[in-house]
């Protein structure tokens, strides 16, 4: 498929820690690309209360207890997230553990998900190998430096969705230019990455 | 939760304007398109959805092949098209990898019906209202809180005006301005025109004699100072205390519309009073050193002001009021020690055409009309005291201790008609500078008939020959917006001096020279028919824009200690400002051709 006619999905995915067998997920913020254009005004987002975790113990920078409480449940928005998502490619920073959260908690509401995902980090981090560009630190918020994107406005969900869509889109006209117009010719090239992704920081 | 391209856009003006629902309304349909560099965004005579704001990049607009203009980060373009549902007249280019934010032509028309002050932003930037478009900006930025020195007479009037006939007995007029608790009441005739007026000092006086039956027409003051309701307060001040008086009538159309006292207008000056009390100081002071410490002052509170916002023509009228007053000042002190002939003392340049600001230096000359011996030694005297209050000598020596322009009038006479028969390059350079005469102080017989004579010796050769002048330096556009000129930009040559030197040239074709500032000149030629409304309008607009940028430019050096200059770098100034840079530069070009073509001067 040629990157121009791709559906794309930017996520950011916020959860109560980084255990996949005992956290949950308490925000989802979407940001649909269509191509190369971001589609801002469809961009998504949502708390989620957590089934299990006592939110009373629970201390999240920037979010209060009583936001959690009130919002819906994974499992009663499940269908409409899966609506917005599906036929597109999941692409965030460290993707792979937003991917691996939803696909939990979408196999819980008895929902498949098996989209194909770009990881920005990894993409930049093969744009560097090839470009020639010196890169060292791949965390999102050098990436929004060297792309002269201000990060005045971060710290929520929508906003780091948003800026990774930014970081995105210019990768995707570097890899343009570089003659990479296909989505399979990306996706292979980040699983090339990955197997060498010892120099990867989080 | 909200996005940041919203928080992008709340800072760009004018949708620094919008309410929360409104930015939602543009963010809510906004999309993100990036563009490699030579893509065209939108072809010319093509319609397009959007309104383009450039996140980053450059865009170039092209008329076919020609390169028009460059927008980049924080700019737009595309709105003309979107307001009017024309299509683009221009291409839109990337000219080098770009980012558009693209909001969506309904989205941003929905909200410039909505929200007036979003729209006059724009519709004032279309229709080069550029001085309303900085009024707009600067309310913004919470600049300006009051345009202090722009209010006029009628604004300040608070109450009916109390009148009485001269026919009433002084007792009756007493009575009615108790009952209406004023201090000063207007005598009128049948017309309601002022004829007099009875203030309470006057009363006193008048009881204590023991008048108080005697018929106001015999008691009252007269004639009296009236002022029309259209003039700036700042002037009527400069009149009370010019004629020391305490009242002042306020006219309509030569009928009484109110009364307004000192009192009144000092209050209204609280906040920069300190410019006023420095100029009543000026002119009490009885030394050169008094005089300089004052002026500093001055120079000071200007800078504040023209920072602050206050606009240049109102801070150029201030200006030169004080200077003239400073000068008059200066002569007064030093024309007691000589015998002096019949004299009159002439400013030329900025300060001719009343159009000098913070950094301004000595022009003057002098017509005399006898021995010019003690005369040159007056004005070397006086030249000096001014430089020793801060205004510094002309490095060209356009000045009367300079004997090459300290003459009698047939001298002056005979320099112009050379001036005007040998069309040298130094002899356009003079007219240049003596075409803009403003007697100062003196005898202004001598000045009138010298005037006189320039307008019937000045001949169509003479008038070409100036306007090829006027035209010879073109300002820098075309090539890439104004990002070309990377030294910075000199604003004075290839802004004001187009402008000043172009209507200059049109003065004298129609006989006008005698008015010598330049706002007034294009009124003045829009009113006798030379300029069409609109060139005029341009042009006023433009001028004015130029000398408030330059104004507020030398002012912050000011502030900074630092000396002013006219050189503009373009990446220090306000992105709007650019815009209307670019702007005036257009209009001036236009106004470069016109007067190329009215003079025929591609045929020189």
């Amino acid at each position: 498929m040629n990157v121009r006619s791709a559906k794309f999905s930017v996520v950011d995915v916020e959860t109560t820690g980084l255990n996949i067998f005992k956290d949950e997920i308490i925000s989802v913020a979407i940001v649909p690309m269509h191509g190369t254009k971001i589609l801002v005004g469809d961009s998504f987002h949502t708390y989620i209360k957590p089934e299990k975790f006592d939110l009373k113990s629970m201390r999240i920078h920037g979010i209060s207890p009583n936001t959690l409480e009130n919002a819906p449940t994974f499992d009663s928005i499940a269908k409409k997230l899966h609506e917005k998502i599906r036929d597109s490619i999941i692409v965030g920073h460290a993707v792979e553990i937003d991917y691996d959260f939803l696909k939990k908690s979408f196999k819980k509401s008895k929902i498949s998900f098996n989209p194909k995902k770009i990881d920005i980090a990894l993409l930049e981090k093969w744009l560097s190998d090839r470009l020639g560009d010196r890169c060292t630190d791949l965390s999102l918020d050098s990436l929004i430096k060297s792309y002269n994107l201000s990060s005045r406005f971060r710290h929520d969900a929508l906003a780091d969705a948003f800026l990774t869509a930014q970081i995105f889109q210019i990768q995707l006209l570097k890899l343009l230019k570089y003659g990479m117009t296909s989505v399979d010719r990306i996706l292979s090239a980040i699983e090339s990455t990955k197997m060498s992704r010892i120099d990867f920081i989080f | 939760m909200s996005v940041p391209p919203k928080e992008f856009i709340r800072k760009i003006k004018p949708f620094s304007f919008l309410n929360e629902a409104q930015l939602d309304t543009i963010v809510g349909e906004l999309d993100v398109e990036m563009y490699e560099k030579g893509k065209t965004i939108v072809k010319k005579g093509k319609h397009s959805d959007y309104v383009y704001l450039v996140f980053s990049g450059t865009v170039g607009l092209y008329d076919d092949d020609t390169l028009v203009d460059t927008v980049s980060r924080g700019e737009f373009f595309g709105i003309l098209s979107a307001i009017s549902d024309n299509p683009f007249s221009l291409s839109a280019i990337a000219m080098d990898d770009t980012i558009c934010y693209l909001i969506k032509k309904r989205a941003f028309k929905k909200v410039f019906e909505e929200n007036p002050r979003f729209s006059s932003f724009f519709s004032s930037f279309i229709n080069r209202r550029f001085r309303s478009f900085s009024n707009l900006l600067r309310e913004a930025e919470g600049a300006i809180h009051e345009e202090i020195y722009l209010i006029k007479v009628k604004e300040i009037i608070n109450k009916e005006p109390v009148v009485c006939s001269p026919d009433d007995s002084v007792i009756e007029s007493a009575r009615i301005m108790i009952d209406n608790n004023v201090g000063s009441i207007v005598v009128v005739n049948e017309k309601r025109e002022p004829i007099g007026i009875i203030t309470d000092h006057d009363l006193r006086k008048i009881f204590v004699k023991g008048l108080g039956s005697a018929r106001v027409e015999e008691m009252m003051v007269s004639p009296v100072i009236s002022v029309e309701e259209d003039m700036p307060v700042f002037e009527a001040y400069l009149m009370l205390l010019n004629k020391g008086l305490n009242h002042l009538v306020v006219t309509k159309n030569g009928k009484v519309t109110g009364v307004i006292t000192s009192k009144d207008i000092l209050t209204l000056f609280e906040p920069t009073s300190s410019l006023l009390s420095l100029y009543r100081s000026i002119r009490k002071s009885t030394s050169v050193d008094e005089l300089k410490n004052h002026l500093e002052g001055i120079r000071k509170a200007v800078a504040e002001l023209s920072i602050r916002g206050v606009h240049f023509y109102e801070l150029s009228r201030m200006i030169t009021s004080i200077y003239d007053s400073t000068v008059v000042r200066i002569i007064k002190m030093i024309e007691g020690k000589y015998d002096l002939p019949n004299f009159v003392w002439i400013h030329m340049g900025s300060s001719g055409r009343k159009e000098q600001i913070i950094a301004t230096d000595q022009d003057n000359c002098i017509i005399h009309s006898g021995d010019s011996r003690t005369i040159v030694e007056f004005a070397r005297d006086v030249n000096s005291a001014l430089e020793k209050v801060g205004i510094p000598k002309c490095q060209a020596n356009y000045m009367a201790e300079n004997p090459k322009w300290n003459l009698t009038l047939e001298e002056w006479k005979n320099n112009f008609k050379k001036w005007f028969s040998s069309l040298t390059g130094e002899n356009i350079r003079y007219l240049s500078v003596f075409l803009d005469l403003r007697p100062i102080y003196g005898d202004q017989e001598l000045y009138l008939e010298l005037i006189d004579f320039i307008k019937k010796n000045v001949n169509k050769q003479t008038i070409r020959f100036l306007a090829l002048d006027a035209t010879a330096i073109e300002p820098p556009i075309g090539l890439f917006g104004l990002k070309g000129v990377e030294k910075g930009l000199d604003i004075k040559k290839f802004g004001i001096y187009p402008i000043a030197n172009g209507v200059r040239v049109l003065a004298l074709d129609s006989g006008i020279i005698d008015i010598t500032n330049t706002k007034e000149r294009i009124e003045k030629l829009r009113d006798m028919g030379v300029l069409s409304e609109e060139r005029a309008s341009d042009l006023l607009e433009s001028y004015e824009f130029l000398q408030e940028l330059r104004l507020r430019h030398q002012s912050m050096s000011y502030s900074a200690g630092v000396k002013g200059d006219n050189i503009i770098h373009v990446e220090d100034i306000d992105r709007i400002d650019s815009y209307i840079l670019k702007e005036s530069f257009k209009i001036i070009s236009s106004f470069q051709k016109y007067i190329r073509g009215k003079f025929r001067i591609e045929s020189l």
